[in-house]
């Protein structure tokens, strides 16, 4: 069903040509289900019995309405089918995904969580009310098409505005659009506009995703205590939100409070074990704290439930064999690799966490010939381009000193450096191999080569953007992402630059193409940070003002 | 494995809730044949049928709220849509037999908080009431009353019984079975809608015949 065109009628829906999709585990409900929307005319049904079948068919055709059990048997449940359509962008804005629950506790939980479907029902219902509510879910997109369409087109300052008229015209959708706009605000960095909106909506009532949202836009402010203080008092009237353990968690690391930050993802695990990335979050912040029974039970759970997820990366088996070894778990370590064994052999990512991770293990063991073999492998992969994330990478390095490999340790720690020259955490962990290994001095020198040039270019590149000599700027902060092509904040300082040099003298054909791709790699390596949406909609506007097709670039 | 009695209770009430369910669709599916003998049982079976649904509904809610309040998910949400959706959903169940009205007076504002769960539970409550003892109509009503949403179910029956109305009024208990069960259920849910330090309000009372209104701050 096309989006229906303003001169239609003012709730009138053509059923018979919106495009439906049921899921459901069980063959009955799925028929009944079909049945119940054939009873309001909507015939174009097709039927999936669980997550993986419904991509599949998502992928296959455009569907404008999903109606989708929560509860799906084995695998992924209804909750994360929505969070991986969505993050996928399988599904958009504009479909229609409505939610069966057996019960409304369910609200409670997922209602405030980061992606809620459009509407739940709760099992068992009429044709009558889901007629209703899905009538009243168009409705409220149509409201929302001109939201929509700058949503779509990245033209988020004109949603804004889109939502402002919305606000100001239609009373119904006041609240609707009131939410919209606060995720448009933060999404664009306006926090401080982000948190008086919130406080406009808690003026009208105190609805716990206008609390956390006050608290987010809090926390994005670094006002950690006012974001504390809000998020224990949501909490405390509401304590089955998970959302709100999350933001707590992220706010107590901001805190530099690690063993809170913990406690708070615990509490959230206890209420919703299945969410992958709550898992992995918990696994990294209880390993950092050394708590590695949690840390060790966090991985496992977050590759159990996240089997065949998008939201599982190699890494993840690193991790949870990272810590298997540091408890000296060698056999659980190689039972992680068997069973995984499939998954790690398909991608060349994979490869090198099973040879690092292998080479680790028989390095322990004492093998050393095992862990040479193992090693060897790694340098291959590492040769033919294949790298890990930086604790994976920083893995092989120590297993490298500790077979006395030095120059190949130092080469790896020297790139892992580069693409990380601010971050401390990794830092220290690479001090910490050069403390372990006696090479203390050697490491400091390995270091602060690896992270000067970088550094100074980047310096220089920036003072000289301060001063409006962009060339110069520009070339130096070419060569900074030429020396460390996975350094986020390299990356996205070079697109800055890129963009104020074309804006002063003009598009440059090349230049907008590098800023374009350095901006994908800083994305990649460091996915959602603060600045990357700004500098998104900054590369849009030098585009459209100097008349880029974007359309013929992929 | 240790015998976890609350929680097998609870699954088991789901379990029966989603039986139920199917077996009302399956009441539904039996095609009438315009003959009194048999549609009227029908008919009837398919309605308990429903409200059997309806009850185990509440029945996990006084499970989960068992020794403790219950905590609205409040949000905005739209008496106008309210209203319309519990008229078509009464329309259904009464299958022709009563008149179904919806009548919204045009001060309702167009969004109001409220959790529309437990609102529409307590509201269904009242109109399967409203069903076995209304003579030929049952409206439904949003209005404004004390700078409250006051959503309110009336039909044409004979009106509360008077030890009813006193024990609501006066928060006294009585002897509490079916229709007196959901009666309590409904006020504390009223209850549980807290604005500010005003909490919601059950009222009961009799106008050529019985009028369920529930005021929501």
């Amino acid at each position: 069903m096309s989006l229906p065109s303003a001169q239609d009628q003012e709730d009138s829906f053509d059923f018979g040509a919106l495009r439906a999709l049921v899921v459901d585990d069980s063959p009955g409900m799925r028929s009944s289900l079909r049945l119940t929307l054939s009873n309001f005319g909507v015939t174009k049904v097709q039927l999936a019995a669980n997550a993986a079948e419904a991509i599949y068919q998502v992928k296959n055709k455009p569907y404008d309405f999903i109606l989708c059990d929560y509860n799906l048997g084995e695998g992924r449940d209804g909750q994360q089918l929505l969070e991986e359509l969505r993050h996928t962008n399988l599904i958009s804005v504009e479909t229609v995904f409505m939610m069966v629950t057996a019960e409304s506790y369910y609200e409670k939980v997922v209602a405030t969580a980061e992606l809620a479907p459009d509407d739940y029902m709760i099992k068992p219902f009429s044709a009558e009310v889901l007629c209703h509510r899905l009538k009243s879910i168009l409705l409220r997109k149509r409201a929302f098409r001109d939201i929509f369409r700058h949503f779509l087109a990245q033209e988020l300052e004109d949603a804004i505005a889109a939502c402002d008229i919305l606000i100001r015209n239609q009373p119904k959708y006041v609240v609707d659009a009131l939410r919209f706009k606060g995720e448009l605000l933060v999404t664009l960095g306006r926090f401080e506009e982000a948190e008086t909106l919130y406080q406009q909506v808690i003026q009208m009532r105190a609805i716990p995703w206008a609390r956390l949202g006050l608290a987010r836009s809090l926390h994005l402010q670094k006002k950690d205590e006012e974001a504390e203080e809000e998020l224990r008092d949501v909490l405390e009237r509401a304590p089955e939100m998970v959302a709100a353990y999350d933001l707590l968690s992220d706010v107590c690391l901001a805190k530099k409070d690690a063993p809170a930050a913990q406690v708070a993802l615990e509490r959230g695990v206890s209420i919703s074990a299945k969410t992958v990335r709550r898992q992995q979050k918990l696994g990294e912040i209880a390993h950092a704290n050394g708590d590695l029974d949690t840390a060790r039970a966090a991985f496992t759970n977050a590759l159990e439930k996240g089997r065949h997820s998008i939201f599982i990366t190699p890494s993840d088996f690193g991790n949870l064999c990272r810590v298997q070894l540091e408890q000296g778990d060698l056999k659980g370590v190689a039972e992680t690799l068997k069973k995984n064994r499939s998954t790690l052999q398909a991608s060349p990512e994979g490869q090198l966490v099973t040879a690092i991770t292998q080479g680790m293990s028989h390095t322990q063991a004492g093998n050393l010939q095992e862990a040479a073999k193992a090693l060897d492998a790694a340098a291959g992969l590492r040769a033919a381009g294949t790298r890990g994330d930086a604790n994976i990478m920083l893995d092989l390095a120590s297993v490298c000193m500790a077979s006395g490999r030095h120059d190949e340790a130092d080469g790896i720690v020297a790139e892992v450096a580069k693409n990380a020259h601010d971050s401390e955490l990794l830092l220290a962990k690479a001090r910490r191999i050069y403390d372990e290994a006696g090479r203390t001095d050697a490491g400091a020198s390995v270091l602060a080569s690896a992270t000067s040039e970088v550094r100074k270019l980047n310096n220089e590149g920036v003072v000289l953007a301060q001063r409006g000599d962009y060339k110069t700027a520009v070339e130096k902060l070419q060569i900074a992402c030429s020396e460390a092509p996975f350094n986020p904040r390299i990356m996205m300082n070079a697109v800055w630059v890129i963009l104020k040099y074309i804006d002063q003298v003009g598009m440059d054909a090349k230049m907008i193409e590098d800023a374009r791709r350095h901006l994908e790699e800083a994305e990649r390596q460091a996915p959602g940070h603060a600045r990357i949406s700004g500098l998104r909609l900054q590369l849009r506007d030098v585009e459209s003002r100097f008349g880029v097709n974007r359309a013929s670039q992929t | 494995m240790k015998f976890d009695g609350a929680v097998l209770y609870a699954a088991l009430i789901h379990e029966l809730k989603n039986t139920l369910g199917v077996l009302s669709m399956t009441i539904e599916s039996i095609p009438m044949q315009n003959e009194p003998a048999h549609d009227h049982p029908v008919d009837a079976a398919r309605l308990l049928c429903q409200e059997v649904v309806d009850r185990l509904q509440q029945a996990l809610l006084v499970y989960k709220a068992n020794n403790q309040p219950i905590h609205p998910a409040i949000d905005a949400y739209s008496p106008h849509d309210m209203v319309h959706e519990l008229r078509d959903r009464t329309a259904a169940l009464s299958r022709n037999r009563l008149r179904v009205e919806a009548t919204l007076n045009p001060d309702v504002p167009a969004i109001w908080f409220l959790d529309r769960d437990l609102i529409e539970m307590a509201l269904i409550n009242a109109i399967h009431n409203s069903l076995s003892y209304a003579r030929s109509s049952i409206r439904i009503e949003a209005s404004m009353a004390e700078g409250c949403l006051a959503l309110t179910v009336r039909d044409d029956s004979d009106g509360y019984p008077e030890h009813v109305l006193t024990s609501v009024a006066t928060n006294t208990p009585y002897r509490a079975t079916g229709t007196g069960l959901g009666l309590q259920f409904a006020k504390l849910i009223a209850q549980s809608h807290d604005n500010r330090g005003r909490l919601g309000e059950l009222r009961l009372h009799n106008d050529q015949g019985a009028v369920f209104s529930l005021l929501l701050p």
